[in-house]
């Protein structure tokens, strides 16, 4: 990894997602510091990270590095865990059984991938899911319902929910903008974990394991 | 290697930078590109208020127009962050809204929140303006707080004969 990459792009991005992530444009802009959750989601998130080789902390902090280039590579893992929990923030609806069932959802889903030990580009694909259908169920679906207006996707989605009590499922209406922020603050966490130091070589955990079982066999 | 490290030792003070005012718009919530562009002057200490405009918000407020003296406090004072001009905004309201039988209880609220923001600004601020009953904006704040409360003391006849300050 360059050194500009390391000192002055990763941190940027990340802080960027990270001031970004708590903004909601309402009547007037708020910014909302990360809930206790999203600390513990973000916790996950870099346990993952670690764990399929998408971020090597080895590769930003060694005793062989100068003093100078391991304060770097501590910004950077810091910025890191500060963008995943506005990030998980953002995309995280803002009140009732949708955040409930959100915050559930998004913890058996990082359990899970955290326990699969996939590769770096699967655990990159399965967040674009994630965070992807995060966005669509608080910025497209619930928006919809919340909406005061009559509009024709509010139409279908209160078919579909005849009977259920809509009260638990509205949020406080925010401005379009807000949505557009959370898409951009989405796409630039997600390059940035991709830019993140990953394991040298290409090789990945499942890669070293199935060489492993090639060597034992033969 | 002297250009990695200044690359490096830049990196790191831009990153610190930039937390550090992620975490100052995150305490202070600024509303409005004036509101971050004055508390970051405030923060370093280099907020001035446009003393023209607050000349002539002054003016106007002796005159007791106290709408246009507002404006001009305002504008003297884009970011909410002199003490002093949020303190004659807070008085703009409370004369404005000073009544012999009544207090409007709206001009009284807006006031009320002038007067905190220019107490948070300097606790214990004082006024050395002869044309003010009320010098000490803790003074202003107990005559707007007390204004806004009902209680029996608005039925008593006398309050007809007090006088605005």
């Amino acid at each position: 990894m360059t050194p500009i990459r390391e000192a002055l792009y990763l941190p940027l991005v990340f802080l960027t997602v990270t001031l970004l992530g708590g903004v909601r444009v309402a009547d007037r802009v708020a910014l909302v510091p990360p809930p206790l959750f999203a600390l513990v989601l973000a916790t996950m998130l870099l346990s993952i990270l670690v764990r399929c080789g998408a971020l090597v902390p080895e590769r930003l902090m060694r005793a062989d590095r100068s003093a100078l280039a391991n304060i770097n590579g501590l910004v950077v893992l810091l910025a890191t865990f500060a963008a995943a929990a506005q990030a998980f923030n953002i995309a995280t609806p803002e009140s009732g059984l949708p955040r409930l069932f959100c915050q559930v959802f998004l913890f058996v889903l990082l359990l899970n991938t955290l326990v699969a030990s996939p590769d770096r580009v699967r655990v990159l694909r399965s967040l674009v899911v994630i965070f992807g259908s995060a966005f669509v169920l608080k910025f497209v679906i619930l928006a919809a319902i919340s909406n005061p207006g009559e509009g024709g996707l509010k139409r279908v989605l209160l078919a579909m929910l005849e009977g259920l009590t809509l009260g638990t499922l509205t949020q406080a209406v925010v401005s379009p903008v807000t949505g557009y922020v959370a898409f951009a603050v989405l796409v630039l966490f997600l390059l940035g974990l991709a830019m993140l130091p990953a394991r040298a070589g290409g090789l990945v955990r499942s890669d070293l394991q199935a060489h492993r079982y090639e060597l034992t066999r033969s | 290697m002297v250009g990695e490290t200044g690359l490096r030792a830049l990196g790191l003070a831009v990153a610190v930078g930039y937390s550090a005012f992620i975490f100052w718009v995150y305490l202070e919530q600024p509303q409005t590109t004036a509101e971050v562009i004055g508390g970051l002057s405030a923060t370093v200490g280099v907020y001035s208020i446009d003393q023209q405009a607050f000349d002539t918000g002054l003016r106007f407020f002796r005159q007791d127009q106290f709408v246009p003296a507002r404006s001009a406090f305002e504008r003297a004072d884009p970011a909410d962050r002199d003490a002093r001009t949020q303190f004659y905004i807070a008085y703009s309201y409370y004369r404005q809204g000073w009544g012999r039988l009544y207090q409007d209880d709206q001009l009284f609220g807006l006031g009320l929140e002038a007067v905190d923001r220019a107490i948070a600004l300097a606790p214990g601020l004082i006024v050395d303006d002869p044309d003010l009953q009320m010098k000490s904006a803790d003074e202003l704040r107990a005559e707007l707080e007390a204004g806004t409360k009902q209680d029996l003391s608005d039925l008593n006849p006398l309050r007809a004969l007090r006088q605005r300050k």
